[in-house]
């Protein structure tokens, strides 16, 4: 149980035993409490005061499948807001068994200086001078970095969007095959990374000193039989190794809250061209992988491995989301160029939700027309080359919106929406509108509400309600590192009691039901702190207001949930 | 009656030669209810099925009706 401090105005690096208001939180619960403690709740999100914080799970680098999850925190230069943005890849299970706790970035390096960090099996970490690596994109970087410290190690890293300090850029991490393709893509802290000085951190995966487990036989038997439950769940032990996430697509479409051609349209004319089911048949047609690991310990493979028609490497994982971002939103239905899109994302190091939103925002303002491929793949080489234009797009929607004076701009707090229309899945949008994060479908998604018919997606009626409960269980969960797929097993009658059991074991505590939705409020609270203090109100957690008047098609609704409902979603006590 | 009906996720993986573009020309008696399309497709609550008809999740007990195109999935839970 170790923090790594680095300063990165002093470039020291020193390593402390976790202080005791610290202990027993883990991944997002860490990362959030920390920066409500000690991060100026008003400070400028790209200066010396923000702090960059890296925590795997408190079940990361154990046993347990599915827990390579990593959260990584800092106040956001998209939102304003604290931030939390969940990778996965292979880091968060490397840290896990170095004993590592979190890496807590503060300072800024000397202005023009890049270093990399350097954490060997032993959990030495050390900075390194990596002025010879400024501007390279994340897949030459990463070659390089594992060519020279070796296979075995996980990298997180940016590319030059992180660089540029662009409000989009993620931050990306490498999967069991060594690839940058997994992100932790929202709310711009690749850019906190740029700011910070630090182009890479390179993990030694052969850590041996995993925090002591207090009851190893409880932890074991109760790994097994949450193991069995996600194995045994049709989505995430059939469906997700078929189709990956991918397979959404013809749902969402099918219930019309797929936001096509800029949030104008639910159903996206070209859907079956770019659903997961006909990914999986050109993925197949084509000699790619149709379902691979791409997570440490990963059982579900949700996963896939695109190839172009020669059968050559493209991308690794194509995802429901951007297959949205980069393809209903700009009105692309092409799948080779979606994932060209997606792999340049990864390469630049961009979220491709913000920056697929964006270009879509800019060809709603007539920039260029809906459905023109090579001019989003340009749009995206701009971003790369730093052009004016490039880091208008990369910065976001809303910066393209401004831009351009064009109104529909679907973000809140300035980060776009994601791959379900709040008109068409009203739920959804009550989660965009009072995440603490933005707009974020992770803080708290009911589409298997609205799927499985027990809620009605159209109706103002129980959507705050189910918003609120999803938002804390999610908060709970992102404490865990548990991968959310995974987190069906927690439906299984013997999952949720088999988590509480693991976490006692884990931790030699005698936590009951009650305390895991308490974790979860707990993480909630010192979020909304933090952005009150920055200056956020009520009046901040609204959706753009376009959803409030424009009737989306084909069921021709608006968001109708009120004002005082969303207000009302926080009131815990 | 005759009801087109489209399958999802891995359930066209039961029906060798199924073509997605055409989906299934199914025949159900006049005011069959959806439950009874799922069990004339042998489609079980294990396999997470569910249905929809014009752009809206149905229940197992809503009756079909003739000409109606329909929609089988999966429960998905979000990614």
């Amino acid at each position: 149980m170790q923090f790594i401090r680095v300063n990165m105005s002093e470039q020291t690096v020193k390593v402390e035993d976790v202080p005791q208001d610290y202990v027993g939180l883990g991944g997002r619960g860490l990362t959030s409490i920390m920066i409500n403690n000690e991060v100026p709740s008003r400070c400028d999100p790209l200066g010396s005061e923000n702090k960059l914080i890296f925590a795997p799970g408190l079940l990361s680098g154990t046993s347990l499948v599915n827990t390579s999850r990593i959260s990584i925190g800092a106040k956001s230069p998209l939102t304003g807001t604290i931030k939390e943005s969940n990778a996965g890849g292979t880091v968060a299970a490397a840290l896990g068994k170095l004993g590592i706790t979190a890496i807590i970035v503060d300072g800024l390096a000397p202005q023009g200086k890049l270093f990399n960090l350097i954490i060997d099996q032993n959990g030495n970490a050390a900075l390194q001078a990596a002025d010879d690596f400024k501007g390279m994109r994340t897949y030459a970087l990463v070659e390089r970095l594992l060519q020279d410290h070796g296979e075995k190690n996980g990298v997180l890293c940016i590319g030059p969007a992180g660089e540029y300090q662009l409000a989009s850029a993620s931050i990306q991490t490498s999967d069991v095959d060594g690839r940058p393709c997994r992100a932790a893509g929202r709310g711009g802290l690749g850019a906190v990374m740029g700011a910070k000085g630090i182009k890479a951190i390179v993990i030694s995966q052969q850590g041996k000193s995993p925090d002591a487990i207090a009851d190893p036989e409880s932890f074991k038997e109760s790994a097994k039989v949450f193991a069995k439950a996600v194995k045994n769940h049709p989505f995430s032990g059939q469906m997700l190794g078929a189709l990956g996430t991918a397979g959404l697509v013809s749902a969402v479409n099918s219930i019309g809250a797929f936001p096509s051609y800029n949030a104008t349209k639910g159903v996206f004319e070209g859907w079956e061209k770019i659903s997961g089911e006909a990914l999986a048949e050109t993925i197949q047609k084509r000699g790619g992988q149709t379902t691979h690991l791409g997570c440490s310990q990963c059982i579900i493979r949700c996963s896939n491995v695109f190839v172009d028609k020669g059968g050559k490497y493209v991308t690794a994982s194509l995802e429901y989301e951007t297959i949205w971002s980069m393809g209903g939103m700009p009105g692309i239905d092409d799948l080779d160029v979606i994932a060209r899109l997606d792999f340049l994302c990864d390469d630049i190091g961009i979220d491709t939700m913000n920056t697929g939103v964006a270009i879509g925002v800019a060809m709603d303002a007539g920039y260029k027309e809906f459905g023109d491929g090579p001019a989003a793949i340009e749009m995206m080489e701009e971003i790369a080359k730093g052009t004016e234009i490039g880091k208008v797009i990369g910065n976001g929607p809303a910066a393209v919106g401004k831009h351009f004076n064009h109104h529909r701009v679907p973000v809140v707090k300035g980060q776009s929406i994601a791959a379900y229309d709040p008109r068409g899945m009203q739920g959804n949008g009550v989660t965009y509108a009072t995440s603490p994060m933005g707009a974020d479908h992770t803080a708290g998604n009911l589409v298997g509400a609205y799927l499985g018919g027990v809620l009605n997606p159209l109706e103002a009626e129980g959507q705050v309600k189910a918003s609120r409960e999803a938002q804390i269980a999610m908060a709970s969960l992102d404490c865990t590192g548990l991968c959310m797929l995974a987190g069906v097993a927690l439906k299984a009658p013997n999952g949720s009691e088999a988590l509480l059991k693991m976490i006692n074991a884990k931790l030699g505590t005698q936590l009951n039901a009650g305390d895991i939705p308490a974790l979860g409020i707990r993480v909630l609270k010192a979020e909304l702190e933090f952005n009150r203090n920055a200056g956020f109100t009520n009046k901040d957690d609204r959706l753009a207001k376009f959803f409030y008047e424009e009737p989306l098609p084909p069921h021709n609704k608006v968001f109708v949930v009120t004002d005082e409902d969303l207000d009302s979603i926080f009131d815990f006590e | 009656m005759k009801i087109r009906v489209k399958l999802f996720g891995t359930l066209p993986q039961r029906y060798p030669g199924y073509d997605p573009s055409q989906g299934l020309e199914v025949e159900i008696p006049d005011g069959a209810k959806v439950k009874d399309l799922l069990a004339r497709l042998e489609i079980f609550a294990s396999d997470g099925g569910l249905v929809a008809v014009d752009n809206l999740v149905v229940q197992h007990d809503d009756a079909l009706k003739e000409g109606v195109s329909v929609r089988i999935f999966q429960h998905m839970f979000g990614g």
